[in-house]
């Protein structure tokens, strides 16, 4: 059973980049500025949060283009897919660990003495 | 601050708890999900009212004829244009706000899905030219638009749509198509009514399958 929240994702920004691309089918991508619209985020936090993500091989990006028609597309990759998917069951296993815990005789009889 | 259990190796945003990650991503998800879905459940229960209105504007102007001649009256075809229009002139609009910024395998999958539905429509109702050309009987003439196009068009959808594992998309389309032959056993007048209660029930259990999936929980299995 997986119970660590891998952190690297588990940071509101990161969570929110991965969920978004996550969103897209397999081998999508998206652009840069599409995602900096979806998120409201501004661009120096967003090429900060992306480089940690691309840093653990999270995400991919490609650059397309030149000057000022240059393009950034950004895609999740398949270990940071993965990382998603290991990151939710982690999610699932605590938060249903949490609920056992608060139903467990023991948390209601302590809540009883309360 | 109490020990959360899992979250030994956070070192940001300390105290962003499991419950909170989990009510976020299920938020992230969601927009995300409404922002790339194209067609979307208010679009798809437009089209099950326009289908309705349309053939059934259309059953009303046959369902009288003795002897039946299969001619529409001139209201339920203007209605059907504008109707039909307005929901082309939507589901453009939606398929290019979707799109944006989205590249890869998938969208061009998407685009050829586009182009070649475009081509059954076409080739659906252009069908009908050369057979009144060709003189057809009335009967005919009134069976063929109620229900032939759609079932090429369903048909084709199905194939497509299985080729490229859109499973959901590919029993749309077979139901279209079924529900375009079952048409075909209406009678010429009968089989408008039939098309349009058909393709309403097939829009609005989609409208209520995308509304579905787009909400449905990333978290809670």
């Amino acid at each position: 059973m997986t119970t660590e929240l891998d952190p690297l994702i588990h940071v509101p920004t990161r969570l929110k980049i991965v969920a978004t691309l996550a969103a897209l089918p397999d081998g999508d991508a998206l652009s840069f500025t599409r995602l900096q619209d979806m998120l409201e985020l501004t661009p120096g936090n967003l090429i900060i949060q992306l480089r940690k993500l691309e840093d653990a091989d999270y995400i991919s990006s490609t650059k397309t283009g030149s000057g000022s028609a240059q393009r950034t597309t950004v895609a999740l990759t398949k270990k940071g897919r993965a990382a998603l998917s290991a990151y939710i069951q982690a999610l699932r296993d605590l938060l249903g660990g949490l609920d056992v815990e608060a139903t467990s005789p023991t948390a209601q009889s302590a809540r009883l003495q309360l | 601050m109490d020990h959360v259990p899992g979250l030994a190796g956070a070192t940001e945003d300390d105290g962003f708890d499991p419950g909170q990650a989990a009510a976020l991503l299920d938020q992230a998800t969601r927009q995300a999900r409404r922002a790339f879905t194209p067609l979307t459940p208010l679009l798809f229960t437009f089209r099950a009212i326009v289908v309705l209105v349309v053939f059934g504007g259309c059953w009303l102007s046959v369902r009288g004829q003795h002897p039946y001649t299969g001619h529409i009256s001139g209201w339920a075809v203007a209605v059907a244009v504008v109707l039909v229009a307005v929901s082309i002139g939507w589901t453009a609009w939606v398929i290019g706000r979707a799109g944006t910024g989205v590249s890869g395998p998938a969208q061009r999958k998407w685009q050829a899905w586009t182009g070649i539905m475009a081509a059954a429509w076409i080739i659906g109702y252009g069908a009908a030219a050369p057979l009144y050309h060709a003189g057809v009987s009335h009967p005919v003439w009134g069976l063929y638009p109620a229900s032939a196009p759609l079932l090429i068009i369903g048909l084709a959808g199905a194939a497509v749509a299985a080729a490229f594992r859109y499973w959901p998309l590919a029993v749309t389309c077979l139901a279209i198509a079924v529900a375009a032959a079952a048409a075909g056993f209406g009678g010429p007048a009968g089989s408008w009514l039939i098309t349009g209660v058909g393709l309403c029930a097939v829009y609005l259990c989609l409208a209520a399958f995308t509304a579905w999936r787009q909400r449905r929980s990333v978290v809670e299995p």
